[in-house]
């Protein structure tokens, strides 16, 4: 049995402006030391779908309509908020986007760490102490025993993005939610914090999701990946699979839009980019809703109604009447079987 | 890894030495707050000239030879002299010794009224902020109607109610109904601190509501409650003296700072040394509070880089 398993995960927000709905369906599976990646752009869900994880949405104005989040046999959906609490931290933990304002400024770090420590174990605080030096060692803050006793605003960006990990890794969570953890610092920083992601989650034996709008982060990081869209998951696979045979329409986009320094077919002049906008998710058409900017939407079936996620081949999943393989003219593509 | 590493290290922290041997440098956000005010010399100042009147008022009735309350006509209205540094007022009593009695008073219902109103508002706040929603809705609401209530006349009011005026009933008259606008900064700060990152973070490794509130919502309201204070302060004397000026408040021969301005207007022509003194007192007093309140302001915030 997987470790976390979301199953049709509905998080709507109740707006004066009508229903949005932020995660229409949404069904993934966390295998126990594995990685997924989630991948999309802004506003297809993806963070919401890990707060929904954690049980942080803000309620009111969101809620989950229905579905159900499994970790470890457990229905965290319809678990008591206290029992909730116990185990955020314990055992689901998750880092945030921005490192600078994600600690408390008035708090030393160590004591942001023991707390933490202490909320969870009944330990005493010298203890939790000398556990808080051996994490810092551990996301490699040099001379962690001084800088324990140091206020945020004396670390740096990709420091205090080490120490939130730290922070989440203290009681030695099963699962760490990163929702885009390196997209606040820059480039040679981000590489550092992946790789020392990667490191501690082989370490402590964890799950990781990753949630980005980086194609190069779940690159590099993730086993699998899910490719979000308008509150739908649109293509799930293996991370090597989707890259070297994307089969939907909006996963072949986006990676036609990243930049490309070697191989073949190096494109020449500007980027392409996806022609039109996301659609309103208050009222999501009723067809494919990737089908307003879908270049293969003919006057078929899916302007009428929403394609299903189907299983295309084994292990690669994908939501579209349109996928690479079954195009007509589909052999002409470079490397795609017929 | 080694670049990105030696380059944090270096954005680190200036000044460091090196970790040879070298001894571990506490910060602290008192120390820090410390060395921040004591930059700020119109605040030192301030705080000093502040400190000075507290011990005047503290010490000056015990240590003067002359009894507060003796009246000698033989002495009457005399000015400032050696014996009688602050002169005498019609009675023969020593102003010296009388004003220092009178800031006790005064200071003492100023703090007293200052922290009634600070509890008050805190809790208020604090609740409407943190539980939100209705709850937060129906407080507020219910302020509103509270802020139509005239500050001075409810403190007149309240103190006809309560029909004795002494120490105690004036803390209780000047806080009454001056806490309105420290329960809405409270409100307003806790308000904007629970939509941060960090609380959020909180969260997310499984903290409290009571450890959210008590460790990461009300400590970053302290900086703004230690200025209300300073900020308060000022306003509860200057009322206090004017209830007592006119006659409302602390009533003769008890003296507080109002209520010997008072004695000192009917012979403000003949003798002025009776009105100056106890004026002068308040001024200085509500004046340090003010410029203590704003260095108070620097030195707190936790952001001010130390240049």
């Amino acid at each position: 049995m997987a470790l976390l398993e979301v199953n049709d995960l509905r998080t709507h927000f109740f707006t004066r402006e009508g229903t949005v709905r932020a995660v229409d369906g949404v069904s993934f599976a966390v295998e126990k030391g594995r990685t997924l990646g989630i991948v999309g752009e802004s506003g297809c869900g993806k963070s919401v779908t890990a707060l929904s994880i954690m049980g942080l949405i803000p309620k009111p104005p969101a809620k989950i309509v229905s579905g159900s989040v499994v970790y470890d046999g457990q229905n965290l959906t319809s678990l008591s908020e206290r029992k909730l609490e116990d185990l955020r931290g314990r055992k689901i933990a998750m880092i945030f986007q921005d490192p600078m304002t994600s600690l408390n400024p008035t708090l030393t770090i160590g004591t942001q760490i023991t707390e933490t420590i202490r909320r969870h174990y009944d330990v005493p605080k010298s203890q939790a102490r000398k556990k808080a030096i051996e994490l810092l060692e551990e996301v490699r803050i040099p001379r962690a025993s001084e800088r324990l006793d140091d206020y945020p605003h004396r670390f740096s960006g990709g420091m205090r993005q080490r120490v939130m990990i730290a922070i989440a890794l203290s009681c030695d969570p099963k699962l760490l939610i990163a929702d885009e953890p390196t997209t606040a610092l820059d480039v040679t920083v981000q590489a550092s914090v992946l790789d020392l992601l990667d490191d501690l989650r082989t370490e402590h034996d964890m799950a990781m999701i990753i949630i980005t709008h980086d194609m190069g982060v779940v690159a590099e990081a993730a086993d699998d990946i899910i490719v979000m869209y308008a509150g739908q998951v649109v293509e799930h696979a293996s991370t090597l699979d989707l890259f070297d045979r994307p089969e939907h329409p909006y996963t072949e986009a986006l990676l036609g839009a990243l930049p490309q320094i070697e191989g073949e077919g190096i494109r020449e002049g500007r980027l392409t980019a996806i022609p039109g906008r996301p659609p309103d998710l208050i009222d999501p058409p009723q067809a494919c809703r990737f089908g307003p900017r879908c270049p293969y939407a003919g006057d078929d079936s899916c302007t009428q109604q929403q394609p299903e996620l189907r299983e295309l081949r084994k292990g690669h999943w994908v939501r579209s009447a349109h996928p690479a393989s079954e195009r007509v003219g589909a052999a002409r593509r470079e490397g795609a079987p017929a | 890894m080694t670049i990105t590493d030696a380059r944090e290290a270096l954005t680190a922290e200036p000044g460091a030495s090196p970790a040879s041997g070298a001894p571990i440098r506490q910060s602290n956000l008192w120390r820090d707050a410390w060395r921040r005010y004591v930059r700020n010399k119109a605040a030192v100042v301030a705080g000093t000239v502040f400190v000075v009147v507290l011990l005047y008022c503290l010490i000056a009735p015990i240590a003067s030879p002359h009894d507060p309350d003796a009246v000698n006509f033989a002495l009457s209205s005399q000015t400032p002299s050696l014996e009688h540094p602050f002169g005498t007022d019609k009675f023969g009593r020593d102003l010296f010794t009388r004003t220092a009695l009178g800031g006790r008073v005064s200071i003492l219902i100023g703090f007293g009224a200052t922290i009634a109103i600070l509890f008050i508002g805190v809790v208020y706040g604090a609740i409407s902020g943190f539980v939100g929603g209705r709850i937060d809705n129906g407080l507020m609401r219910f302020l509103d109607a509270l802020y139509g209530l005239p500050y001075l006349p409810f403190a007149i009011i309240t103190l006809a109610i309560i029909g004795r005026t002494n120490t105690w009933t004036m803390m209780i008259a000047l806080s009454i109904a001056s806490w309105f606008t420290t329960a809405r900064i409270v409100r307003g700060q806790v308000l904007t601190l629970k939509e941060n990152d960090y609380v959020r973070a909180a969260k997310a490794v499984g903290a409290r509501w009571y450890r959210i509130l008590g460790r990461h919502l009300l400590p970053n309201t302290l900086g703004v409650l230690i200025i209300a204070i300073f900020l308060e302060l000022p306003g509860v004397i200057l009322g206090e003296a004017f209830l007592s000026f006119i006659g409302l408040g602390i009533s003769p021969p008890d003296p507080s700072w109002g209520a010997m301005a008072q004695e000192g207007r009917t012979v403000f022509r003949s003798h002025p040394t009776a009105i100056i003194v106890p004026s002068i007192a308040i001024a200085t007093l509500v004046l340090c509070a003010n410029f203590v309140a704003d260095g108070l302001r620097d030195a707190l915030d936790p952001r001010t880089r130390e240049s």
